[in-house]
């Protein structure tokens, strides 16, 4: 089990500017990789290329032995929903609901709440939110709330947790926490991690970094 | 999507709150207006129903046209071009063969009742006052069973005018302009006839001016005597086992008869066509308060999505897919639509109960008991309902429909990611 991507390119706008130039990546499962480079260099692209939330211009993906070009928009919804877990830098949680019930969202599609709510409280807890699960967004600090989202990405159990730049916007006693919970979960559960980071030190928890220029892969 | 749509209204409580209260006067506004109005039309067709007959047949009126007389003057001759053509109106004082339409009447299981009549236009005097008023002449009995006369009696009997003995009963208003009183008697001049004293004996109030200042009710025999015209008829008044059977019952009559025979929507088509007319306000003016409650509903869930593309995008991530977004939005406007529509029912059938017991005179003069009469008809309700859900679900649909159509990775692209 892996993702494979082979020649993506993607280009935006008209005229068209490539952002990134056929593209070769192989994620083997488990690994803990970090894509890196520069503002610019189609790192958060390439993250959301393999993560099916954007689709290639051209180039080829497959993940799990599936080739996601053949799949309906409901197969990919739901492969989404099952199979993989999303950390933005901006955590977008739903401000009307508390940290247990964000962290539930995506059980809530599935109809199978109840049956998570054991799973995500565990979460909470170990990730040292066990006493605020009632609060909502805004009662929470921006370290504590990037919690519930990886919370949230992991309620499911995913077998690829993909994170853009989670630390972005976070000191660095709870951008450590972040990094410390994402290596765990990588290491206890075998989740596939890919995050998006330009902070070499965050970099460096990965197992293998793909380093990006102007579109292309500079090193890997 | 109902969890979190309710989430999302109840986490604005005053946006929720007044885009409700747009729909619950709108619903409220149209229950009450149509309330009022229906009734109001209930009770002038029950007046008209009641008060008069269901079909009136009556004596022949033929206007006299160009080429009437053409047959009687030249025969078969082709082209008639007259100097001064000929101009007026052929009337027929009676009802040719009456017993005729007696025999038919009798014979027919749809008539209910007839009253054959004879009807003038008469002079009233009393004292110095003179007043033209209808005289119409009945048998009493027969009269009571084709109307609810005897309801509206203020005074006396209906049936005191008896078969012969110059007794009266006269409309309220017509007492009143006469300066007379019950029991006086009053000079009534009809045609070519006498002067011939009648004694008052009762006083009606319709509720309808136009019939309780300009009508009074004599025996017929007392009637074709003042009119020196014993034994005519000039109107049979019936009364129909089912009312909506009056107009083809009329028609069909009419087309076999050279009388003149009016169904009681025919003779009353003016009436009937500012019904019409207040159907078109009524609605006009709702659908105006519900357009306005339904551009709330879209103004909010329009503003509601752009300020929520960030958690439409983290929805989209997880999987939830266009038609759960669609859903979201949309449940929101359901769901004020359907509380909106309920309690602005519930609202305008109170207001109307209240104004069911606001009394409008002391007297009868709208409705039974002096107050107002409101129609409670299930229809108002169930089109007031459906008025306040199809606006809120159009006003909600095209937002919603925007919101789906954003792409996840648009929003986080745009977010600065």
């Amino acid at each position: 089990m892996s993702i494979i991507a082979q020649k993506l390119v993607k280009t935006f706008g008209e005229p068209p500017t490539t952002a990134l130039h056929g593209v070769d990546v192989n994620l083997q499962d488990g690994e803990f990789v970090a894509i890196t480079g520069r503002s610019g260099s189609g790192k958060s692209t390439l993250l959301y290329l393999l993560s099916t939330l954007d689709v290639p211009t051209s180039g080829e993906l497959e993940i799990s032995g599936q080739n996601i070009s053949d799949m309906t928009s409901e197969e990919v919804h739901r492969f989404r929903n099952l199979m993989m877990g999303f950390v933005f830098q901006f955590h977008y949680l739903l401000p009307e609901l508390t940290a247990l019930e964000n962290t539930l969202m995506p059980a809530l599609k599935t109809g199978r709440r109840e049956e998570r709510r054991p799973f995500a409280v565990s979460l909470l807890e170990r990730f040292g939110l066990g006493d605020k699960t009632h609060r909502r967004p805004g009662q929470l600090s921006g370290g504590e709330q990037q919690r519930v989202s990886i919370a949230r990405a992991l309620v499911m159990e995913p077998r690829y947790l993909f994170a853009d730049e989670p630390t972005g916007n976070l000191d660095t006693a709870s951008g450590d926490i972040v990094m410390r919970i994402l290596g765990g979960i990588n290491r206890e559960k075998k989740t596939t991690v890919v995050i998006v980071t330009h902070d070499p030190d965050y970099a460096a928890f990965a197992q293998r970094q793909i380093h990006l220029v102007d579109g292309t892969i500079a090193s890997q | 999507m109902l969890f979190l749509a309710l989430r999302y209204l109840l986490s604005r409580r005053r946006q929720t709150f007044l885009t409700m209260l747009g729909i619950l006067l709108g619903t409220a506004g149209y229950v009450v207006i149509s309330g009022i109005m229906l009734g109001f039309r209930l009770f002038i067709i029950d007046q008209l129903i009641n008060n008069d007959a269901h079909i009136r047949i009556s004596s022949r009126e033929e206007p006299i046209t160009e080429h009437s007389l053409d047959q009687d003057f030249f025969g078969d001759a082709r082209h008639v071009f007259w100097i001064s053509p000929p101009s007026g109106r052929r009337d027929n004082p009676q009802i040719e063969y009456a017993q005729g339409w007696f025999d038919r009447l009798d014979g027919d299981p749809r008539v209910l009742a007839y009253s054959p009549q004879f009807n003038v236009q008469a002079l009233f005097r009393r004292a110095k006052i003179s007043q033209t008023a209808r005289l119409i002449g009945c048998d009493p009995a027969k009269q009571e069973r084709i109307t609810d006369i005897q309801r509206y009696m203020l005074n006396g009997k209906f049936s005191d005018i008896g078969q012969s003995g110059n007794r009266i009963v006269v409309g309220d208003g017509l007492l009143q302009n006469l300066g007379a009183r019950v029991s006086e008697n009053v000079l009534i001049s009809v045609g070519k006839g006498n002067v011939v004293p009648f004694k008052i004996v009762g006083v009606f109030h319709i509720g309808m001016k136009t019939i309780d200042e300009t009508t009074a009710f004599g025996s017929l025999n007392d009637v074709q005597k003042a009119n020196l015209t014993p034994s005519q008829i000039s109107d049979i008044a019936v009364r129909l086992a089912d009312v909506g059977e009056a107009l083809p019952l009329a028609q069909s009559w009419a087309s076999t008869s050279r009388d003149k025979v009016q169904s009681w929507d025919q003779a009353n088509s003016g009436m009937l066509s500012v019904f019409k007319t207040q159907d078109i306000v009524r609605n006009s003016m709702t659908l105006t308060i519900l357009v306005v409650a339904g551009f709330g509903i879209y103004n909010i869930l329009n503003m509601m999505v752009n300020q929520k593309k960030r958690e439409i995008a983290i929805l989209r991530s997880i999987g939830y897919e266009a038609r759960d977004i669609i859903l979201l939005f949309l449940v929101q406007g359901l769901i004020l639509g359907a509380t909106g529509g309920l309690t602005g029912m519930a609202l305008g059938f109170a207001i109307c109960k209240y104004l069911g017991t606001i009394t409008v005179d002391p007297g009868r003069l709208i409705g039974g008991g002096g107050s107002m009469m409101i129609s409670y008809l299930p229809s108002i309700y169930a089109n007031g309902f459906l008025l306040a859900f199809g606006s809120a679900v159009l006003a909600s649909l095209f937002p919603a429909r925007s919101a789906a159509k954003l792409l996840p990775i648009e929003i986080i692209r745009s977010e600065g990611t």
